[in-house]
């Protein structure tokens, strides 16, 4: 039976037999409506222990019922998290749970010309609330972690141009078809996504003559952001070189025919010799020319400990240990550039594993609401009213004015407390439209054991008096606490 | 610097400028409207060429003193005539922009609280989108109070932690100047109650007053798409605009002068009227400035009325972007660079 114990199938209680015997490598089923609190063992240390750092970072939030799972796959717990994490990037790309939670949402998956015949905001909190729902209710929730990071990484904002009805398709096909896949598929796909080319204005990036300047908007974000990075080692010099090599491609608008069809102008492109980071790009490339260069940059060593230390800063602490982005970075490299190894490599590091590095970051909104809907198994529309919380904490899914995607640091969200102690009171006493939790349920198996899964950890001697308050909510004390806040 | 709140009044459907301030010394003017046009005795006079619509007379004293600007001839790029695209693009800022210009200001700025932005109102307004903290409520019951009990038992929690414990401080003590907060406007503040625009201007000038860190308010008025019947389609709304933003200025008081109200609206209205006494859509339009040390009067490089200067099928021209007006009021809201809060965009130097 695969290290699985009678001690914790004792522990696993209603959540799932069932759920215990499909596992073989693969993560336990979560399913929204088993009784959350009796679904085993509350942690028992006073401090974080592996298993729960690990469902702090790698999921949208601790439940009873995902660290039971994960402890019953071995018996030692450094082994039941390594399986855990195996199933969690294993390959098969269903997830079920996630699935039928956003059955309402039929607008996503329109084929992309399709998508304009959808009113923007429409699309937007559709988008929104799929990806709300998805972070609850999906069993891949390392992936749906890993979507968050690179929508961020590749920000696109649906309210810029045509975006709002182009970034459906570019969440589906360029996000979430390379999450796992190689660094250099995902950038060639979102070079151009016709999200992207709106975005970053790659649409307009023309040479028809010598007198016309390229547009190098999205030139520099991609070396800036996407790839080397600032003080990556590239010149002002590149940044037109490399929009040289853009130059041509562009995608067609809402007005006529063959909508959001990606084109390449051979008229508009500058076809000269260009030299990119010290490489000759010979001339006469034409439409290859964006291949060429998308290689050097991906390829580019700069590149490789740019986003190492941004996933370190995702995964480890906002200011990652250096050994842990030089490992991460080596292993990008090595795998070149394989986005699945690269963040395995970044999870075995003793860095990533070492106990001073837990409950030592801040869930960013997006986050603290998810794991609030997953604490309290809650049923939610990812509607309107779940989604203003959002904006008024300043996460709102997809609308990030800014081409660096929302920041990672506390120092960023440490000004939402008033918002998130409002949520936690409205979800507690079930008073958010369209979400429903049950309270009776959740609470059965006593406050302190609820607090002790929301914290990862036995709470303290005061955040039990505080738990005991006379005419205090518990659950929304939890929710508001500031344990739960960390990560 | 710190104190300030810049408040945007939508006026949404296309409100006439030709109309609310009519440019009675305009021959052409007269001519195009010749049931509509307001004369020159019955206006109340702002300069040699433009009047105040009789009913805004409640705004007249607040020209008189300096505190209110008038911007004609103003608008946005925007030349489909469209309410959706001309209000998104006015509320975007420039054309290659993303997100809304407030919330771009807003993002810039860094370092306000969670009760930065406050829309009034059923969504959040493009203005504001992707600001760091925006709060769209119906009413001031709407904010907070929920998790009032909480906050004793966290601040002794929170008071603990390392990386939250001036945060959680901060917070509670925004909390205490929400809680039950209701307007209170001052002695001789008549606002048209009966109106949500009244109410939402008196919530917003009490959230000024209770000093949570507001930096930026929307508020809309609806109701300006006059095209048929425009006499009386806009009666009850310039009544309505000059009473509320006359009893903001009462209630306010001092704190006028370190609150800025622009209001704007996406197009101005045809020149000549149709044949349901109404007016179609135009471009150029009126905005004011209010309060915030503005330097007042009238601002406008008038074109004219002449058949050959008119835009498309016979609008008034965009003589002044609506940026400028905004860009002014941004500098004084302590943004050193207003270019930078409308990327691609040139912003015309205004004096309002």
């Amino acid at each position: 039976m695969n290290g699985l114990t009678r001690r914790s199938l004792l522990a696993l209680g209603a959540a799932g037999w069932a759920g215990a015997c499909g596992l073989a490598g693969g993560a336990l089923l979560h399913r929204p409506g088993a009784t959350p609190a009796s679904a085993g063992e509350p942690p028992a240390d006073d401090a974080v222990d592996l298993a729960g750092h690990v469902l702090n970072r790698c999921t949208f939030g601790a439940t009873p019922a995902e660290r039971a799972g994960l402890l019953a796959l071995a018996g030692p717990p450094d082994a039941a998290v390594d399986a855990w994490l195996d199933g969690q990037l294993a390959a098969e790309d269903d997830d079920e749970p996630a699935e039928r939670a956003l059955h309402r949402f039929t607008a996503l998956d329109a084929p992309i010309a399709e998508l304009y015949e959808y009113k923007p905001a429409v699309l937007r909190d559709e988008l929104a609330g799929a990806t709300l729902l998805r972070a609850v209710h999906g069993r891949r929730q390392l992936r749906e972690v890993l979507v968050g990071f690179w929508s961020d990484h590749l920000n696109v904002a649906m309210a810029k141009g045509e975006c709002a009805w182009l970034k459906p398709a570019d969440d589906r096909l360029v996000i979430r078809r390379h999450v796992l896949g190689r660094f250099r598929d995902l950038i060639g796909a979102s070079a151009l996504s016709p999200a992207m080319l709106w975005y970053l204005d790659g649409r307009e990036n023309r040479r028809r003559t010598s007198a016309e300047r390229p547009n190098e908007n999205y030139a520099r974000e991609l070396l800036e952001l996407h790839t080397l990075g600032i003080g990556g080692g590239y010149s002002q010099r590149d940044v037109m070189e490399v929009a040289r090599c853009l130059t041509g491609w562009t995608v067609r608008g809402q007005d006529g025919f063959h909508k959001a069809r990606v084109e390449f102008h051979a008229d508009a492109h500058d076809d000269g010799a260009k030299v990119v980071l010290g490489t000759v790009i010979p001339a006469g490339g034409g439409r290859d020319d964006l291949d060429r260069v998308l290689d050097l940059v991906c390829a580019h060593p700069a590149t490789a400990r740019h986003l190492a230390g941004k996933l370190c800063a995702r995964f480890i602490a906002d200011d990652p240990p250096a050994a842990a982005v030089d490992a991460v970075a080596a292993a990008f490299t090595a795998s070149r550039g394989d986005l699945r190894a690269t963040v395995r490599a970044l999870l075995r590091t003793a860095e990533f594993r070492a106990p001073a590095m837990r409950a030592g970051k801040l869930k960013r909104p997006f986050h603290f609401v998810a794991a609030c809907l997953r604490l309290c198994g809650a049923r939610s529309d990812g509607g309107p009213a779940m989604l203003a919380w959002l904006e008024r904490m300043g996460q709102a899914l997809f609308q990030c004015p800014t081409p660096d995607g929302y920041p990672e640091a506390a120092s960023a969200w440490r000004d939402t407390l008033l918002w998130r102690w409002d949520l936690a009171a409205a979800l507690a006493q079930d008073r958010v439209a369209g979400t429903r939790i049950d309270r009776a349920r959740l609470l059965a198996g006593g406050v302190a054991a609820l607090a002790a899964h929301a914290f990862g950890r036995q709470p303290t001697a005061a955040e039990r008096a505080a738990l005991a308050t006379p005419g205090v909510d518990p659950l929304a004390l939890i929710l508001a606490a500031p344990a739960f806040q960390r990560c | 610097m710190t104190d300030r709140t810049l408040v945007v009044l939508f006026l949404r459907g296309g409100a006439d400028g030709l109309d609310l301030v009519p440019p009675v010394g305009d021959d052409d003017y007269q001519r195009a409207r010749p049931t509509l046009a307001v004369r020159a005795r019955d206006a109340i006079r702002l300069d040699d060429r433009f009047g105040l619509h009789p009913e805004l007379a409640g705004l007249e004293p607040l020209f008189k003193e300096g505190a209110l600007a008038v911007v004609h001839a103003v608008g946005s790029e925007d030349e489909t005539r469209s309410h959706f695209a001309a209000q998104d693009l006015a509320e975007q800022g420039a054309p290659a922009a993303a997100g809304g210009w407030l919330g771009r200001w807003l993002r810039r700025r860094g370092g306000d609280g969670p009760l930065a932005a406050v829309a009034i109102g059923a969504a959040l307004p493009e203005s504001l989108r992707g600001a760091p903290a925006a709060s769209t409520l119906r009413s001031l019951a709407d904010l907070g109070g929920s998790a009032q009990a909480l906050h004793a038992p966290l601040a002794g929690l929170y008071a603990a932690d390392p990386l939250l414990g001036r945060s959680a401080r901060d917070a509670v003590a925004a909390a205490k100047r929400l809680a039950g907060l209701r307007a209170q406007p001052a002695a001789g503040a008549d606002y048209p109650v009966d109106d949500p625009f009244g109410r939402g201007l008196a919530d917003i000038a009490a959230l000024i007053k209770a000093g949570v860190g507001l930096r930026a308010a929307c508020i809309d008025l609806d109701g300006w798409d006059s095209h048929f019947v425009q006499a009386s389609v806009l009666a009850g709304r310039r009544r309505t605009l000059a009473r509320g933003l006359a009893a903001f200025a009462r209630d306010l008081g001092p704190r006028l002068a370190t609150t800025s109200v622009v209001a704007m609206s996406e197009f101005g209205r045809r020149v000549g009227e149709n044949a349901s006494r109404g007016t179609d859509h135009g471009r150029g339009g009126v905005a004011f400035v209010l309060g915030g040390g503005t330097p007042g009067g009238m601002h406008c490089r008038w074109p004219g009325l002449a058949h050959g200067v008119l835009a498309g099928p016979g609008d008034l021209p965009v003589a002044h972007h609506l940026r400028a007006v905004l860009g002014a009021v941004l500098r004084r809201h302590g943004e050193d660079d207003p270019g930078a809060v409308f990327p691609g965009a040139a912003i015309e130097p205004l004096p309002v």
